[in-house]
């Protein structure tokens, strides 16, 4: 598979932004001086202001079509076809488009993207690209972006950017989706610092969370929890955590990505 | 006296939540600027005195940026008025997952009651208001909605699968064995091979009901894996009908082993709700005990 460089990626991304708010700045200039100077120019003026109008049209059109390429490629990476996920963000990414929105969200797909290849390091670089911009009221794609950067750093054992990127997801209002994955994390992160009685504050709520997750995180959540309880002596609560666990998924495939996960089925 | 509505009466909300036709603007758009453009041209080639050809075309510039500007303002409140829709949507599912059932049903009650902005919109409500009706034990209502969403919208194969497999569901609940058995060859016939869970699991139901308890068994033991992987947490529901299949079969061993798996991903409570014949083995078997943190 012919993959994007990354570095490419981003600096194409940054140069396109440029380009449209340059470019967005003087249709704009140019409409602004047609109705202040028309008087003067006349009927000339007038043609300009309607081919300015003509140039905003047109370029919206494209960058319209930008937006639907780039909208088919989370469930293109949900069903596991990376090669066509990856076409269709690289022509996304290639496109002109006037409006920041559809490169910020082409750019946050590649970053899914390299997450669902678990070549976390690229994830996190993208990531980090997307959240450099001013993201205004595009709130979703900050939580998620956030959520997939924490989840790299967890992944790379950067726990100081883990923490860090988990820290600026506080200040948003999460989905519930969100919240289950930001659960996930905040358990995977806790694990790896040793933070055990943390981990189990409001243990009942999680548990309730967990079994609202697809079912091999809800395996490894209530895995989490259960080394968490072994670790504080509540022995009952971590063998009931531990049935539930290997009643949704096998051993083995709870612990694959997360070796700590292992001590719970040897005990 | 005036009769009170129906929570959720499902012909009404049928109804009302057609999408009504939209003028399209597109055709507007393109004539306005097309009009535009030649009484711009017109004028310059007119022999009228150049004041009057000065106000002319100012007063083209002026209609010219009030049309564009009214068409930017009419897609960003046609936006806005989408994407609140999209998230009362996403709010329904949420309340749904949380199983907060009577505010699920005041709000798809409120969303049904106008015409929907969107055809997909509307499909995903009607899909959330046959789970909540569902939920209440309508489960006529729950088939009419069935019924109405497979034979008016377009749906793609995974979501038809979910909603015939909600559908016979409904049916065996409501007792309407051959309706649902002819559902079920159906389901088996359309998934081709292809291993699901929730086929499996209302088969297992239906021959824990009909009084099959082999043959459940025998679904069951085939299929645990792929029930496990798929279901999740409703992984429970399987292990309870299980259990009552096995004590059927005088098979207490493995009935009480089965029970336990059940109580333990979900309360015996929930589960007696979900399946009334379950409820039995409550006499003869002990629910797995849950720690008091959880409890």
């Amino acid at each position: 598979m012919n993959m994007l460089p990354v570095d490419v990626a981003i600096t194409r991304f940054r140069r396109d932004l440029t380009i449209a708010a340059v470019l967005r700045a003087l249709l704009v200039a140019a409409a602004i001086g047609c109705c202040v100077a028309g008087p003067v120019f006349g009927h000339d003026g007038m043609f300009v202001l309607v081919f300015v109008g003509a140039v905003w049209m047109l370029l919206s059109y494209r960058s319209m079509q930008g937006t639907r390429i780039a909208a088919d490629s989370p469930s293109l990476i949900a069903a596991g076809e990376f090669e066509r996920a990856e076409n269709h963000i690289d022509t996304a990414l290639r496109s002109f488009s006037l409006f920041r929105t559809a490169k910020l969200l082409s750019l946050h797909h590649l970053a899914l993207l390299r997450h669902a290849q678990r070549r976390w390091r690229e994830s996190a670089l993208l990531s980090q690209a997307v959240l450099s911009q001013k993201l205004g009221n595009l709130n979703g794609l900050a939580r998620t972006t956030l959520l997939l950067l924490a989840d790299s750093m967890l992944q790379l054992g950067d726990l100081k950017g883990a923490f860090d990127a988990m820290n600026r997801i506080y200040r948003y209002r999460l989905s519930l989706g969100e919240a289950l994955t930001l659960q996930m994390l905040q358990l995977d992160y806790g694990s790896r610092i040793g933070a055990w009685e943390s981990m189990l504050q409001g243990v009942g709520g999680k548990v309730q969370m967990a079994e609202l997750m697809p079912t091999l995180n809800a395996a490894r959540s209530q895995a989490f929890l259960s080394l968490a309880a072994h670790k504080s002596g509540r022995l009952d609560l971590a063998s009931w955590l531990r049935k539930r666990a290997q009643l949704l998924a096998e051993p083995k495939d709870i612990a694959s990505d997360r070796p700590i996960l292992e001590e719970v089925f040897r005990q | 006296m005036e009769s009170v509505p129906l929570f959720l009466d499902v012909h009404t909300l049928l109804e009302a939540s057609q999408p009504r036709p939209r003028v399209s603007w597109t055709q507007f758009m393109i004539a306005g600027f097309v009009l535009a453009i030649f009484l711009s041209w017109f004028v310059g080639r007119t022999s009228q005195p150049p004041q009057m050809q000065q106000a002319i075309s100012t007063l083209i510039g002026i209609g010219l940026a009030f049309f564009v500007g009214s068409v930017a303002f009419a897609g960003f409140v046609g936006v806005r008025r989408a994407r609140a829709e999209y998230a009362a949507v996403g709010a329904v599912e949420e309340l749904i997952q949380l199983r907060r059932w009577p505010e699920a049903g005041l709000l798809l009650q409120t969303m049904l009651s106008r015409p929907a902005r969107s055809p997909f919109s509307r499909a995903q409500l009607l899909l959330y208001l046959s789970m909540v009706l569902a939920r209440y034990h309508r489960f006529e209502d729950s088939v009419t909605v069935h019924d109405y969403v497979l034979h008016e919208i377009p749906l793609d194969d995974a979501t038809e699968h979910a909603v015939r497999l909600a559908r016979a569901m409904s049916l065996l609940r409501e007792d309407n064995l051959l309706d649902a058995d002819r559902a079920i060859s159906e389901l088996r016939r359309a998934s081709r091979g292809m291993e699901s869970a929730g086929l499996a699991l209302v088969e297992i139901y239906r021959d824990v009901k009909t009084g099959h308890p082999a043959e459940a068994v025998e679904m069951f033991e085939s299929r645990l894996q792929v029930m496990r992987k798929q279901l999740g947490h409703r992984a429970a529901d399987v292990w309870a009908l299980a259990a009552r299949a096995y004590d059927l079969l005088g098979r207490t061993t493995d009935a009480r082993a089965a029970f336990e798996n059940a109580t333990l991903l979900t309360p015996l409570a929930e589960i007696v709700r979900r399946y009334p014949e379950v409820e039995p083995l409550s006499k003869t078997y002990v629910p797995a005990p849950a720690p008091a943190e959880v409890a």
